[in-house]
């Protein structure tokens, strides 16, 4: 009986999860930075779609605007800001910290420190047989899997992904062979804050806007990444959906308190473990 | 030469850099979070000073904005009828910033540099909790706290002015158990006011001879509910008496429709949703939801009315007037606050905190209240409302005030 909503539910979490994550492993796998102000990203996409609507516009047109919104502030930061880090990744992440706190600070002024709620493009739930599933969430499932199919052919299969890949693995011979390294990591950069944005966007009607929404996500997507081992955009996903599964999954057996602390505890056994990853063999 | 130069240069940008950090950790230090608010109009008397310390930024901050705009509104109405005891009443506002640490300097400065005669504030419990002693006891100062909350606080000095447990739940669990049913499911985050809430509302729930099925605690950033949800689905659980809080909320109102609890018969329960709280999920995920606090525009009383009013002219509805925001508490605090200074024609701690014993409002926002006597809590009206369309109905209201019932 239960067994249609836990893998329902195992899967959307999953989701959610692997949609916050793709932006943060992007950044972090390609460019070696954590970005601290990534739950913030997401925040903005959420807050761009609150935007759009309060103009009296389809919530979908605030979710196609959102990635783009996110991307432009993302380009901005980078060329103002993070680039100059890029030598001393601690203080980059000490960076990304304090651009977090600004951004959190400033949608929450801009929102008066106030809830708001955004309506779903989908609303309710279709059953199958007595359990009632959430369109919306299994909607969020498809678009999930439809953008980590494409990020995945972006940095594998064009020439931008090659040009990333170089930077990332020399620099300066990418730099030697005519890549401008610079707009490369400019282009990931905004490219990793559109993916959060996006994420945003799509999880605002699941939770509701407010200047924190991003925080809770933060910890655990690091830990994501760290799991599937840095530098790997693939290990990054694999992570996020293991933290995602194991996060949902584990409240249906034990405390959620409990379960809060043994995701932790699990995956940080897994990295002692394994410490290049959860895919390091496949990859060898 | 060039070296030399380049030597200069650097010493220059290191006493520049110096100066800067200077200025800037000076501006830290003193700017920020921290207004002073003058009586208008020319005054012989030298003022009395109130000190109001809340949460105007940082997470807290949707509750900390009302609660000193409705300070600011009743303490220039008060200067406007002539002030207290031929003096004028002047608001030192501090910003705690959600930030407890932070708070308990801000507070030590209202009471040993202001020298403030009270200090009204605090939003959270653990927020009253570390700012408590500083006030009333190394400060000796006396001590206002506004906001709904878990009860056994009492101490002397200290009054809540805040609804408590009994106050929330004597009449509107059996309300709940006529319109709902008996089995009650309570989710709840991990913190001291729903467990102490939690503690009192099943010793009610199991007097009135209802059933707890279950009782369960998340972290409170948590945002998964899936598997409660679950449960209270396959359970027949017919009220969920929720403790949940924002952002969560948000997520687990939202599992719970789409799971469709409300429209197969069961009853939400949340005791502080407001008119405030109404915008954290769309309306229809929520039809439904029963509330049940010291004050609802609903009420549509003539006095609560025209606060509501003059509330609204002077900010506007960004951040209303709610009970859950603890801005009624704020206003019944200073209002019997200023009633006691009247009788007690003192400001000193020992005689105001007398009077306050004593003191009542005959009419206020909800209705009239007064202090229950030697327990530092409030007697009040209580009503419980119904989320209808995005909006409240009344529908039931206390037969008088209804006790506190703590410290006794």
């Amino acid at each position: 009986m239960s067994v249609i909503p836990f893998i329902f539910d195992v899967l959307a979490y999953s989701a959610i999860f692997v949609l916050v994550v793709l932006g943060l492993g992007v950044i972090a796998s390609m460019m070696g930075i954590f970005n601290f102000a990534h739950g913030e990203f997401v925040l903005l996409g959420a807050y761009t779609v609150y935007l759009v609507t309060e103009q009296g516009l389809p919530v979908w047109v605030g979710m196609i605007a959102a990635p783009f919104a996110v991307a432009l502030v993302g380009l901005i930061l980078e060329r103002a800001v993070i680039r100059r880090f890029y030598a001393a990744p601690i203080i980059a992440m000490l960076g990304t910290y304090a651009i977090a706190l600004a951004l959190r600070e400033g949608v929450r002024m801009l929102l008066a420190g106030q809830f708001f709620s955004v309506v779903a493009p989908l609303v309710s739930s279709f059953s199958v047989g007595e359990v009632s599933i959430s369109k919306w969430r299994t909607a969020v499932i498809l678009i999930t899997v439809l953008v980590m199919v494409a990020c995945y052919l972006l940095l594998t299969r064009t020439r931008f992904g090659l040009q990333v890949r170089a930077s990332l693995e020399n620099p300066a011979l990418a730099r030697a062979s005519g890549i401008s390294t610079g707009r490369v990591y400019a282009a990931t950069f905004a490219f990793g804050a559109a993916l959060a944005g996006l994420a945003g966007g799509l999880m605002v009607p699941i939770y509701a806007l407010n200047a924190d929404m991003g925080v809770p996500f933060l910890i655990k997507s690091f830990l994501a990444v760290m799991l599937g081992g840095m530098g790997s955009f693939e290990g990054s996903i694999v992570g996020a959906a293991f933290v995602g599964a194991t996060s949902a999954a584990l409240p249906w057996a034990i405390k959620p308190v409990v379960a809060d602390m043994l995701v932790f505890l699990i995956a940080i056994a897994i990295v002692k473990f394994r410490p290049e990853g959860l895919l390091s063999t496949w990859r060898k | 030469m060039q070296d030399d130069y380049k030597h200069k240069l650097q010493s220059y940008s290191r006493r520049l850099f110096l100066e800067r950090a200077s200025l800037l950790s000076g501006m830290v230090a003193l700017g920020g979070g921290s207004y002073l608010l003058n009586p208008k109009g020319t005054w012989a008397a030298d003022p009395i000073k109130v000190g109001i310390a809340t949460d105007l930024t940082g997470p807290i901050s949707w509750g900390g904005i009302p609660n000193s705009n409705v300070a600011k509104m009743v303490i220039d109405d008060i200067n406007a009828s002539g002030g207290l005891l031929g003096r004028p009443v002047q608001m030192i506002l501090e910003d705690t910033a959600t930030n407890e640490q932070l708070a308990v300097t801000r507070v030590r400065k209202l009471v040993t540099q202001d020298k403030v005669d009270v200090v009204f504030g605090g939003i959270t419990s653990s927020m009253r909790n570390a700012i408590k002693d500083t006030i009333v006891n190394r400060g000796r100062t006396l001590y206002i706290y506004p906001q709904l909350y878990e009860g056994l606080e009492c101490t002397r000095y200290l009054y809540c002015t805040g609804p408590t447990p009994a106050q929330q739940c004597d009449t509107f669990i059996p309300w709940l158990m006529k319109n709902g049913g008996k089995k009650f499911y309570l989710p709840s985050a991990d913190y001291v006011w729903p467990h102490t809430l939690n503690k009192y509302a099943r010793k009610v729930i199991e007097a009135n001879g209802g059933e707890v099925i279950g009782e369960e605690y998340f972290p409170v950033d948590h945002n998964e509910y899936s598997a409660t949800v679950n449960k209270i689905m396959s359970s027949g659980v017919n009220v969920v008496f929720n403790t949940t809080i924002p952002p969560g909320v948000a997520a687990f109102f939202k599992q719970l429709y789409e799971a469709g609890f409300s429209k197969k018969g069961g009853r939400l329960a949340c005791v502080f949703y407001d008119e405030n709280a109404l915008n954290i999920t769309p309306a229809h995920e929520i039809e439904g939801l029963a509330s049940c606090l010291d004050y609802f525009k609903a009420v549509n009383d003539p006095f609560g009315n025209r606060i509501q009013e003059e509330y609204n002219k002077l900010y506007g509805t960004k951040n209303p007037l709610t009970a859950g925001s603890a801005a009624t508490g704020m206003w019944r605090g200073l209002n019997l606050w200023a009633e006691s200074v009247k009788a007690a024609k003192s400001v000193k701690r020992e005689e105001v905190a007398t009077a306050l014993e004593k003191a009542k409002l005959t009419d206020g926002i909800g209705g009239g209240c007064e202090v229950v006597p030697g327990t530092w809590h409030v007697k009040m009206h209580m009503y419980t409302a119904v989320a209808n369309n995005g909006r409240y109905e009344i529908v039931e209201k206390s037969k008088g005030m209804v006790d506190p019932k703590e410290c006794v």
